[in-house]
C-alpha cells in the first residue's frame, strides 16, 4: 500500500507539472488585462497542431516543430492581441467573456476545416525510458518537467527584475497611474497576451508526445482545468498557478486510483468550490487584489 | 389606433401567406426530387466529429466503399445507391435529429444506424414510428436486440454481435484455456463500456477461480491511465480487460502500461482494435498474447474480404478496421434485400430483410426473431506480433423471458 501511495504522489507530480505549464498563460492574462481568456485551451490546441503539421506535412523532426510552432502561435497571438485582447483593456468584464468566447470557437472551427474532426496520431516526441528515484517515465515527461521549471523560474525573475515585469505588475495594480507614470499599457497588454498564448502553445507541443493522439476540441478540457488552478492559486498568482497546479495533480491520481477514473475530472471543480467558498482569492494568495 | 391594428394585422397575415408558400414550395420540390429520381436513399447518422469520429470514419468509409461497388456494377433495380451521411456527433439527441432530417427532408427508403448503442437505442422508437427499416451495423447493447423483433421494434434489425456473448467467449478462453484468474476491468464510461462490464459480472460466477480485482471506467478523451494502471499493478492483476471505442485509447494506455514496467507482464483482452495491425506495430511488447473478439480479420482468408481490403487501401489509403468491414457488408446485405423485394416499399424491404439469406465472407447469414443476424466471430491471439485466428464460433443471444421497451 506504500508503494502505491508513494506512486501515485510520483503520477500526481508528474502531471501536475504538465497542468502547471498550461496554465501558468492564463494568470497572467488575468493578471494583467483582468479578463479570463476562455479560449487560452484553443492556444493549447494550435500549438500542438501546428506541431503536428509540421512533422506530418513537411516530414520535418519533432524538435525543429517546437520553435516552428512556437513562431505560428505568436503570429496568432498578435493578431488576436492586437484585433481583440487590446480594445477589451478597461472594458465590462461581460465583454471580455464574449469576445474570448467568440476567439475559441473562430480557432476550434478553424482547425476543424484545415485538418478535419478526427484524431491525429502525433508521431514526434522523445520515447526512451528514464527511471529516476524508482520512478520510471519517458523522456517527454522529464523534458517537460525541465522546461516547466526553467520557464517558473524565468517568469520569477522577468517579474522581479526587469522592466516590462515592474510594468505588468504596476498594470495590474492600477492603470490610471501607468497612464500618469508614461506607461505603454497597449504594449504591455501585447506582451502578455502574447507571452501567455505562447506558454499555452509549448505546452501543447510538449504534451501532444504524452497525450499521444490530438484532435480539435482537446483545448476544452484544458480551459476548464486551467481555469480552476488558477483560481485555486489565485488569479494573477504566478507561485500559487504552479503550487495548485501540483496540488490538484496530486489529489487527482488519489482520486483516480482510489475511487475511480471517471471521477478524476470532478477534482478540479470540487477544489475550485470548496476554495471560492473559503478563500475566494485563492489558497496562495494572501489578500484580493481585485 | 384602429387603422394601425388592422395595418398590423393585414401585414402578419401577408407574412403567414409568404411562409406558407415557401414551405409549400420547399416540399414540393423535394417531394418532385424524390419522385423523379431513379435512387435508393440510405440513412447513415455516424459521429463525423467527436471522440468517436475516427471510428465513425470508419463506419462512413464502409457504406461508401460499399456503394461505389454496387452502383460501378449497375446498381439495384436498376436504380443507384446513395449514401446520406449526417453527424450524430456520437451523441443520441443528435443522432435522433439526423434520423428525423433524413426521414422527412431526404425521405431515406432504410437506415444502417448507428454506431454507438446509445444513439441506437434512441433511434429505434424513431424507426418504428416511421415504419423504416434500420440495420445496425455495430452497437452492441443487447438491449438492443432484446427490444428489437417480436421483443417490440419490428422495424429494428441487428447485423452485429452483442457484448454478452464476446465477454463470455473473451472469459472461457483466458480462464480455461489459458490459465488465467487475477483480472481488472478497465471500460469506456458510455452504454458499450458499462454493457460490456454487465456481462462480464453476469458470468463470473461460472468461473469460481476468477476473480476481478477492480472494474474501472474512464471517458473517451481521458489521457493519464497512470493513477489506475498503478492501482492495477499493485493488485497483482495478470490480465486487463479493456473495452473501448477508440484507437487512441490502446496507443495511450500502451506507452504508460511500458512507463510502469507493465509491457509484457500484464496481457490485454478484451475489445478496442487491440489487435490492429497499427496498434501492434507500435506496441509490440505490450499487445504480445493480447485477446480480442472480433466478427472479423483484417488477414481473413476470403476472395471477398482480401477484395475488400485491396479496395478500401485503394480508396482510402489505410487498412480497414472491424466497423468499415461490417458497414461495408450491411450495405451489401441490404442491396441484396432490396434485389429480393424487388420494390422500394418499406414493407417489401422489410420482408425481405426477416427471409434473407446472405453470404458474407464470414459465412451465411439470418435474422432470427428478435432480428438479430447469428453472427460468426472470430478469437484472436498476438503471437510473436501477429494476430493468429484461435477459434471460431457461432453466436446466439441468451434472450430474458421477459423483453421491456
Amino acid at each position: 500500500m506504500n508503494d502505491l501511495i508513494i506512486q501515485q504522489i510520483a503520477n500526481g507530480i508528474i502531471i501536475g507539472f504538465a497542468y502547471a505549464m498550461a496554465s501558468v498563460g492564463l494568470t497572467m492574462i488575468f493578471g494583467v488585462l483582468r479578463a479570463i481568456n476562455f479560449a487560452h485551451g484553443e492556444y493549447f490546441m494550435c500549438g500542438a497542431f501546428a506541431s503536428w503539421a509540421v512533422i506530418h506535412y513537411f516530414q520535418l523532426p519533432y524538435i525543429i516543430s517546437i520553435p516552428v510552432s512556437i513562431i505560428i502561435s505568436a503570429g496568432i497571438a498578435v493578431i488576436i492581441s492586437r484585433i481583440v485582447m487590446e480594445p477589451l483593456v478597461d472594458a465590462p468584464f461581460s465583454t471580455a467573456v464574449l469576445a474570448t468566447l467568440g476567439v475559441y470557437l473562430i480557432l476550434q472551427n478553424t482547425t476543424r476545416l484545415l485538418f478535419g474532426g478526427t484524431y491525429k496520431f502525433f508521431s514526434g516526441g522523445w520515447l526512451e525510458m528514464l527511471t529516476i528515484m524508482g520512478v520510471t517515465i519517458i523522456e517527454q515527461r522529464m523534458v517537460l518537467i525541465i522546461i516547466t521549471v526553467a520557464i517558473f523560474l524565468f517568469l520569477e525573475w522577468m517579474i522581479r527584475r526587469t522592466r516590462i515585469g515592474k510594468a505588468m505588475r504596476a498594470v495590474a495594480q492600477n492603470h490610471e497611474a501607468c497612464i500618469i507614470v508614461g506607461i505603454n499599457i497597449e504594449l504591455v497588454t501585447r506582451f502578455t497576451f502574447c507571452l501567455g498564448v505562447l506558454l499555452a502553445a509549448l505546452a501543447g507541443v510538449l504534451m501532444s508526445p504524452i497525450i499521444v493522439t490530438i484532435y480539435p476540441t482537446m483545448g476544452e478540457g484544458m480551459t476548464f482545468k486551467a481555469f480552476a488552478i488558477t483560481v485555486i492559486g489565485g488569479m494573477g498568482n504566478v507561485r500559487g498557478t504552479f503550487l495548485s497546479a501540483i496540488f490538484i495533480g496530486i489529489v487527482e491520481c488519489f482520486v483516480a486510483g482510489f475511487l475511480g477514473l471517471q471521477f478524476r475530472e470532478a477534482v478540479g471543480f470540487v477544489a475550485l468550490i470548496i476554495v471560492l467558498m473559503w478563500r475566494p482569492y485563492g489558497l496562495f494568495t494572501l489578500k484580493g487584489r481585485f | 389606433m384602429r387603422k394601425f391594428l388592422i395595418k398590423i394585422i393585414i401585414r402578419l397575415i401577408v407574412l403567414v401567406l409568404i411562409f406558407s408558400l415557401a414551405s409549400y414550395i420547399h416540399v414540393g420540390m423535394n417531394k418532385a426530387e424524390a419522385q423523379t429520381e431513379d435512387i435508393i436513399r440510405v440513412g447513415l447518422p455516424v459521429p463525423e466529429t467527436g471522440g468517436a469520429s475516427r471510428w465513425g470514419t470508419f463506419c462512413l468509409r464502409g457504406a461508401l466503399l460499399a456503394e461505389q461497388q454496387i452502383n460501378n456494377t449497375g446498381g439495384v433495380l436498376g436504380k443507384k445507391i446513395k449514401i446520406i451521411k449526417s453527424d450524430s456527433q456520437g451523441i443520441p439527441d443528435e443522432a435522433v435529429s439526423a434520423a428525423q432530417r433524413m426521414i422527412h427532408r431526404d425521405k431515406v427508403h432504410l437506415f444502417i444506424a448507428a454506431m454507438n448503442s446509445s444513439e441506437t437505442k434512441a433511434l429505434q422508437p424513431i424507426v418504428e414510428e416511421a415504419k423504416i427499416p434500420m440495420v445496425a451495423a455495430a452497437s452492441s447493447d443487447p438491449e438492443i436486440t432484446y427490444r428489437a423483433g417480436v421483443g417490440g421494434f419490428k422495424w429494428t434489425f441487428r447485423n452485429y454481435p452483442t457484448e454478452e456473448i464476446r465477454t463470455l467467449v473473451l472469459l472461457e478462453y483466458t480462464i480455461k484455456e489459458k490459465g488465467f484468474s487475477k483480472f481488472s476491468m478497465l471500460a469506456v464510461d458510455n452504454d458499450f463500456g458499462r454493457s460490456a462490464v454487465t456481462f462480464t459480472q453476469k458470468y463470473l460466477p461460472r468461473f469460481p477461480n476468477a476473480r476481478f480485482a477492480s472494474f474501472n471506467f474512464f471517458s473517451l478523451k481521458e489521457v493519464d491511465f497512470r493513477p489506475v494502471l498503478s492501482k492495477i499493478k499493485a493488485a497483482g492483476s495478470e490480465v486487463i480487460c479493456l473495452y473501448t471505442n477508440t484507437t487512441e485509447t490502446m496507443q495511450v494506455m500502451g506507452r504508460q502500461m511500458r512507463e510502469l514496467g507493465l509491457a509484457g507482464k500484464v496481457r490485454i483482452m478484451g475489445l478496442g482494435d487491440i489487435t490492429h495491425p497499427e496498434n501492434i506495430k507500435a506496441l509490440q511488447e505490450v499487445l504480445e498474447g493480447a485477446i480480442e473478439v472480433t466478427l472479423w480479420q483484417l488477414q481473413w482468408d476470403h476472395p471477398r474480404s482480401r477484395q475488400f481490403v485491396e479496395d478500401y487501401n485503394k480508396m482510402f489509403s489505410e487498412a480497414p478496421n472491424v466497423l468499415a468491414y461490417s458497414y461495408w457488408e450491411t450495405t451489401h446485405l441490404v442491396a441484396q434485400a432490396i434485389k429480393n423485394a424487388k420494390s422500394l416499399k418499406n414493407e417489401d424491404i422489410y420482408k425481405a430483410l426477416k427471409a434473407i439469406k446472405y453470404e458474407s465472407v464470414m459465412g451465411t447469414i439470418y435474422f432470427d426473431d428478435h432480428n438479430q443476424s447469428n453472427m460468426p466471430m472470430v478469437l484472436l491471439e498476438v503471437v510473436n506480433g501477429k494476430p493468429v485466428i484461435k477459434g471460431t464460433f457461432w453466436s446466439r443471444p441468451d434472450y430474458p423471458t421477459k423483453t421491456k421497451q
